[in-house]
């Protein structure tokens, strides 16, 4: 670390504003609250607002955990983690559950969070009524009115069309019945788990200059109608060809070799735990096996 | 020793960040209290909580009339400036705070609009021992099922401050601080109900 360089990158100033920022955020939840975005040397909408909550956030004694759609060593996930412990020393960590700190796009673990962990969420498009009406001060006027007819007309529209709410990620939701709020792009398979979570959970986006939150043990419910309820994606009866997860957001892939459609955890680490214990697993069948 | 402007700061803002999301959950800046090395009539962690939230770009008040050191002191760390209790961002109040006092300030205090509703006052609150035995029962966001609480605030101050939050998401964010440097947070989401009061 160069002597001339910030504790993580930021001037105290810049830290203290983001840290009021975000205060007020917990204080009320699902509210998108404006701030000062810097400029910051990572390439805008790879992550921008997440960077700069850590950044403000993170202490020396601090774990980091950076994912990018699930993966931990993406090129995006990579260059974060790079710039966060080149002026921290912060330890980084692939472990979910070692990690005090995650920051993470498009995807929440699948490991339950817990008490002590904060999750930050990187978010491209804060605002959920975006869609229905262009202009900043509308919108603003109408989380201010509680108006959501906008957010409803959006998923009426798509099952008109559709025949079902085709949110393939990004799903509205309700934050503690008063403001609607995008979760950022996660599969709607996330959506319960911003529902009652242990973990504070803290959305940043740097374009649009917006920080909010879900502080734990919120009621969070995602959009629907009565005769169209909420559904996540369902993976039934499929299950990853390396760790034999299920119950567990899985990918599509195409196996090259027999043509044939396979799948496999979307999050990597818990992927690679699962093997690991699996052989572990096989390792003591085998060596109590030997003895028997 | 002196206090660490970015470290011992980090790691009080990480306490009161804890309290706020975790309303009645009391967290320990005893540790970097140790680094206070100023001698002011307010406690250790009143001075830590108001060097971690002010800077310029922020107001402050402080109840009493005869602070005039104190505020200067505080400007003079922070680089914040001392305003009117209708336009501070921060609200200290001190132990020596009269329930009248604080109870006008609580009704002229900022307490933001609905398209703002992030304008508005933020308290740093002098009280006796915090514990989680008291005759407050907080529900809310940030609350798994319930959560007890002990502050010096009396019932004719929490009645006034529960006037102020009932037209969410309007309204006021409380740090509690102690003696003991111990810190407690009552956000705006948070319903306070009162022992025998209805
Ligand atoms: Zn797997």
């Amino acid at each position: 670390m160069k002597a001339e360089t910030h504790f993580a990158f930021f001037d105290e100033g810049s830290k203290k504003e983001i840290r009021r920022a975000i205060m007020k955020a917990v204080a009320i939840p699902g509210y998108q609250v404006p701030f000062a975005s810097r400029e910051m040397p990572i390439a805008r909408g790879w992550g921008t607002g997440g960077l700069q909550i850590t950044l403000s956030i993170i202490g020396k004694s601090d774990v980091l955990k950076v994912i990018d759609q699930g993966a931990d060593e993406s090129v995006n996930a990579v260059s974060i983690k790079k710039l966060v412990h080149e002026t921290t020393g912060v330890e980084l960590t692939d472990r979910t559950e070692d990690a005090d700190i995650i920051q993470s796009r498009h995807r929440i673990p699948e490991i339950a969070l817990t008490k002590e962990q904060i999750i930050v969420l990187q978010v491209p498009t804060p605002e959920p009524l975006r869609g229905v009406e262009a202009r900043e001060y509308i919108t603003k006027r109408m989380h201010s009115e509680y108006d959501y007819s906008g957010a409803w007309l959006i998923l009426f529209e798509q099952i008109m069309k559709y025949g079902k709410t085709a949110t393939a990620a990004d799903h509205p939701v309700y934050v503690n019945h008063r403001y609607v709020m995008a979760p950022s792009p996660i599969p709607r398979f996330d959506n319960p788990k911003i529902h009652q979570s242990d973990a504070l959970i803290l959305l940043g986006a740097g374009r649009e200059k917006k920080i909010y939150a879900v502080p734990p043990y919120t009621n969070v419910e995602s959009l629907a109608f009565d005769d169209y309820p909420f559904t996540v994606e369902s993976f039934e009866g499929m299950h990853c060809h390396l760790c034999s997860g299920a119950d567990v957001f899985l990918d599509e892939l195409i196996d090259h070799t027999t043509g044939e459609t396979i799948y496999q955890c979307n999050d990597t680490s818990y992927c690679m735990e699962r093997m690991n214990e699996n052989v572990n697993e096989k390792e003591k069948a085998e060596v109590e096996g030997s003895y028997a | 020793m002196a206090i660490d402007q970015v470290h011992d700061l980090q790691q009080v803002y990480r306490k009161i960040l804890h309290s706020m999301s975790r309303p009645g959950t009391i967290s320990s800046i005893q540790k970097n209290v140790e680094s206070v090395d100023y001698n002011l009539p307010c406690y250790d962690a009143t001075l830590l909580s108001a060097m971690t939230l002010l800077d310029a770009e922020v107001t402050f008040h402080i109840l009493s009339d005869n602070q005039h050191d104190l505020i200067e002191k505080i400007s003079d760390y922070t680089l914040a400036r001392f305003a009117p209790i209708d336009k501070a961002d921060f609200v200290i109040v001190l132990r020596e705070d009269t329930e009248a006092t604080i109870q006008q300030a609580l009704e002229q205090c900022k307490d933001g609009n609905l398209i703002d509703p992030q304008q508005s006052s933020t308290w740093i609150i002098e009280s006796s021992l915090l514990s989680n035995n008291g005759e407050l029962t907080l529900t809310g966001p940030g609350v798994q099922h319930t959560a007890q609480l002990h502050t010096s605030f009396s019932t004719a101050l929490w009645q006034a401050r529960n006037e102020r939050t009932k037209e969410y998401p309007i309204g006021i964010d409380l740090i509690f601080a102690d003696e003991a440097s111990q810190i407690v947070c009552v956000p705006r989401t948070t319903s306070v109900k009162l022992m025998g009061v209805n």
